[in-house]
């Protein structure tokens, strides 16, 4: 290992890693991501370690442990060879037969094989597995090529030389037009045109900059952040390196959560590595440029991902936002002009100086362009990371890459956004990803959280769980964040609990609407979205809920009981033995009855009865 | 060099020492803006947002509060418009139902035009209005109280919650506090909220009345008497 001194050296040591890698080897990709490793995915990559030293086929075989590849239902999921043959559900015991057929040349293995639910089918290559193919993938793709622990695979798909480009013919003036003209939007959440920013940030007054990339990812559900910064460190750093370049920082920080212990390390490991190469450090790549990254460990307060009060706790203060009426590209961090970008913007970086500005600028829409990665959750048959080219309809994602509702039910809305965005209606799902788009509906692209819920969810019971949330992670510092979300919290509560009272509808509106305008920071701006999009796109529920005392979708407890379907109950006594109240009677062949004094709607007779002859009313 | 920047609040010109914030120009005019957290002197948070304002910007409204923003050349603030109004109105209603046992919270409430309050009051000893926190930290270089835990779980207290010895038993932090205010003794329990609005006349004492106010339409709408409390 020796350090890179200059953009012709960086060439060659790229070259040649690339050709010591295509060497004839059958490539075993183990996807490392956080999915994959729950379901055991490093079991797998020791047994292969373990067989193909026990059979000596060292020289046959190589093992990659990548970062995700997104389709974290099928963990652990490994890749064969260089048409990509997908095995998902694999085990430790399939190693052995992996190996055998892979070393040996050619077969699959059927039974390992994805089968579409849709036609009934196996695909063998990942390709033509329907979940990827109504994707864009630009940095999920980097994320297979790549193992995160190893600076020589980054460099030998070309990593790093968006860097020589820029430290060997790019001013940085250029850099910022360049970033500027491919309509690069900040993609944690804010969508601001991140050329501005670095522009901004180049003319603030001082000789002191800095830039941080933001990783702390606090939305329930969401881990786009976390895939690439666990995955691909690399691409953040390089990313990091030319926007310093562009604004002339000379340090720069990585403030990420300490919930994610691998991204920390995998980025502590990347960044060491990066300064024994000498692409961190004095004089990178010979270009007299000096430059140098620190790791800031968040502990774990949602309100730190707002780019203020992340720099207060970088300084080493309660995280807490502060006013906004001068923007941190001029006073930031120590008072000192300060960029700060997402995860997913930054790893965005290289491609763009790499490919040209008119390359990223060809993805997407006409105000939001590139890709975006979702994070693919709630009742849908596919979960896991997408990257799709902005302008994807909510659709698309839902029902082809999502492969539509569980167990065929009906899907009834997406929360985009977080916790602070909104849920749209299923008849709005031909609306475009696009910032702008999803803004003017009441709701937002945020950091990429996509919850699907299906009929069996409660809106009122949604807008409660998120405002719980957001009443628990309000730092508590302005009164309308503070007071206002509790409020709002506590009329959705007694709308649930059947104490709604019809005034409390143009009350929920009027409050929304102050705690939207008056807070002070952007997650006060946007706490009251659950509630205000569920209150315009399904009001008929708010209205059961308060006028006829009824929950729609039988789901808040306080309104719906159980009944035994006299039709039905063959007297089997499954429910009766279950109930943990004793709120169920009857005689062995008689029909059941639920004392609803007794009963409290913990719902354990309903999964035990094979009959289906228990209902909610 | 020009050391003052003027600029219009509500249609009126004033000029400001650079670097002053927008609510100290309004003040020094006698155009009231209303605040609860602010203090002069001591480090401003932004945190009642009692004073908001509107930032025309290229003919956008952009709302903050007028402590933290700082006075530009040129700038156009509406201080008093019907958004600004309805907004102040909501959040003093928070305020008073959260804390109705201060004078101080109740008065700030009727003068924003609050008479029924739409949430049960909680009774809270309480609004983290932070004036006690800054000037401990600010004016007396103490830090001996602070803010502790966070969102609804919030208080005040000391460091691990014991008085620690460089606590100088000043006392500023309770002189300054807006809850010591004796309440009115009008209808304040659960099931009635409510104010009356009828003693706000004799809270407001004339003494504090510095005798350069303009008798601006601001405070026509908003039963101003330049107290600073």
């Amino acid at each position: 290992m020796h350090r890179i001194t200059s953009p012709e050296n960086l060439e060659s040591v790229s070259r040649r890693l690339a050709a010591e890698r295509d060497d004839g080897k059958v490539l075993l990709t183990v996807c490392g991501g956080p999915g994959c490793q729950a379901s055991r995915c490093h079991d797998v990559a020791s047994e292969v370690r373990k067989q193909v030293k026990d059979r000596e086929i060292e020289g046959k075989v190589r093992l990659r442990v990548t970062g995700c590849h997104g389709f974290c239902e099928q963990g652990p999921i490994m890749l064969v060879g260089p048409e990509k043959i997908f095995y998902c559900h694999v085990k430790p015991e399939d190693v052995g037969e992996i190996l055998h057929h892979s070393v040996n040349g050619g077969g699959v293995i059927e039974r390992l094989l994805y089968t579409d639910p849709s036609t009934g089918k196996t695909v063998i290559h990942e390709a033509d597995v329907p979940f990827y193919q109504a994707q864009t993938p630009d940095l999920l793709l980097q994320n297979r090529q790549v193992d995160p622990l190893s600076i020589e695979d980054y460099l030998a798909i070309g990593g790093y030389s968006a860097l020589a480009k820029v430290l060997s013919d790019m001013e940085p003036e250029k850099v910022i037009q360049e970033v500027t003209a491919s309509g690069l939007r900040g993609l944690g959440g804010a969508g601001f045109p991140t050329g501005r920013k670095w522009a901004a940030c180049r003319a603030a007054y001082g000789e002191e900059k800095y830039v941080v990339c933001n990783a702390d990812e606090g939305d329930p559900g969401a881990f786009m952040d976390r895939g690439i910064l666990e995955g691909n460190p690399h691409a953040v750093i390089e990313g990091m390196i030319i926007g310093a370049w562009a604004i002339g920082a000379r340090e720069g920080y990585i403030y990420v959560r300490n919930e994610y212990p691998i991204a920390v390390e995998h980025a502590r490991i990347a960044v060491n590595q990066a300064r024994e190469y000498g692409l961190l450090g004095d004089n990178l790549l010979g270009s007299g440029m000096e430059f140098d990254i620190q790791i800031s460990r968040g502990a774990g307060a949602f309100v730190c991902g707002e780019s203020t009060a992340l720099m207060v706790s970088l300084e080493g203060k309660t995280g807490e936002p502060r006013p906004k009426d001068v923007e941190p590209v001029e006073r930031g961090l120590w008072n000192k002009p300060t960029t700060v970008n997402n995860v997913e913007t930054w790893a965005n970086v290289p491609s763009i100086i790499k490919n040209g500005a008119s390359w990223f600028g060809g993805i997407g829409t006409e105000k939001s362009k590139g890709t975006k990665i979702l994070a693919l959750t709630g009742q849908v048959r596919n979960t896991g990371l997408v990257e799709v080219a902005f302008g994807t309809t909510i659709r698309t994602i839902v029902e082809d890459i999502g492969g539509g509702g569980l167990d065929g039910k009906k899907i009834k809305a997406v929360q985009t956004g977080g916790p602070s965005g909104g849920c749209l209606p299923e008849s709005m799902f031909d609306l475009p990803i696009d910032f702008d788009v999803l803004q003017e509906k009441g709701s937002m692209v945020g950091s990429g959280g996509l919850v699907v819920m299906d009929e069996d969810a409660c809106m009122v019971d949604v807008a409660k769980y998120f405002l719980e949330f957001l009443q628990d992670e309000s730092c508590g510092k302005c009164v309308p964040c503070r007071m206002g979300v509790s409020r709002l919290l506590e009329i959705v509560t007694a709308i649930t609990e059947g104490k709604g009272k019809p005034e409390h509808i143009p009350l929920l509106k009027d409050l929304g609407e102050t705690v939207t305008e008056a807070s002070l920071c952007g997650l006060g701006k946007t706490a009251p979205n659950p509630v205000l999009s569920t209150l315009n796109y399904f009001m008929n529920e708010y209205e059961a809920h308060i006028n006829e005392k009824r929950c729609p979708a039988g789901v808040c407890k306080a309104l719906i009981h159980y009944y035994i379907d006299p039709e039905k109950c063959d007297g089997c006594m499954a429910c009766l033995n279950v109930c943990p109240n004793g709120a169920i009677y009857g005689e062995k062949k008689q029909v059941h009855t639920i004392d609803t004094q007794l009963c409290d709607k913990c719902g354990i007779c309903l999964t035990a009865c094979g009959r289906g002859a228990i209902a909610v009313q | 060099m020009n050391q003052y920047v003027t600029l219009t609040i509500d249609g009126s010109k004033v000029s400001t020492p650079k670097g002053s914030s927008v609510l100290d120009a309004a003040l020094r005019y006698g155009i009231c803006i209303p605040h609860l957290c602010y203090l002069p002197t001591i480090s401003e948070s932004g945190a009642c947002r009692i004073c908001i304002v509107e930032n025309i910007v290229n003919g956008e409204s952009i709302i903050t509060s007028s402590c933290t923003l700082v006075a530009k050349e040129g700038m156009v603030i509406r201080a008093n418009s019907e958004k600004i109004r309805k907004l102040r109105k909501n959040i003093a209603e928070l305020l008073v139902a959260q804390a109705p046992n201060s004078r101080a919270i109740q008065d700030i409430a009727v003068k924003c035009g609050v008479r029924e309050v739409r949430y049960p009051f909680r009774h809270d000893d309480c609004i983290l209005c932070g004036r006690c926190v800054r000037v401990c930290q600010d004016l007396y270089q103490a830090r001996a109280i602070g803010f502790i835990g966070r969102g609804s779980q919030r208080y005040v207290g000391f460091p691990f919650d014991e008085r620690p010895d460089f606590c100088k038993r000043c006392w500023a932090c309770i002189d300054l506090c807006l809850m010591k205010e004796t309440p009115c003794d009008g209808p304040m329990e659960i099931g009635q909220e409510y104010l009356c609005g009828k003693c706000e006349s004799t809270t407001m004492a004339p003494q504090f009345d510095s005798g350069d106010c303009i008798r601006c339409e601001m405070g026509k709408g908003f039963g101003c008497t330049r107290h600073n409390m």
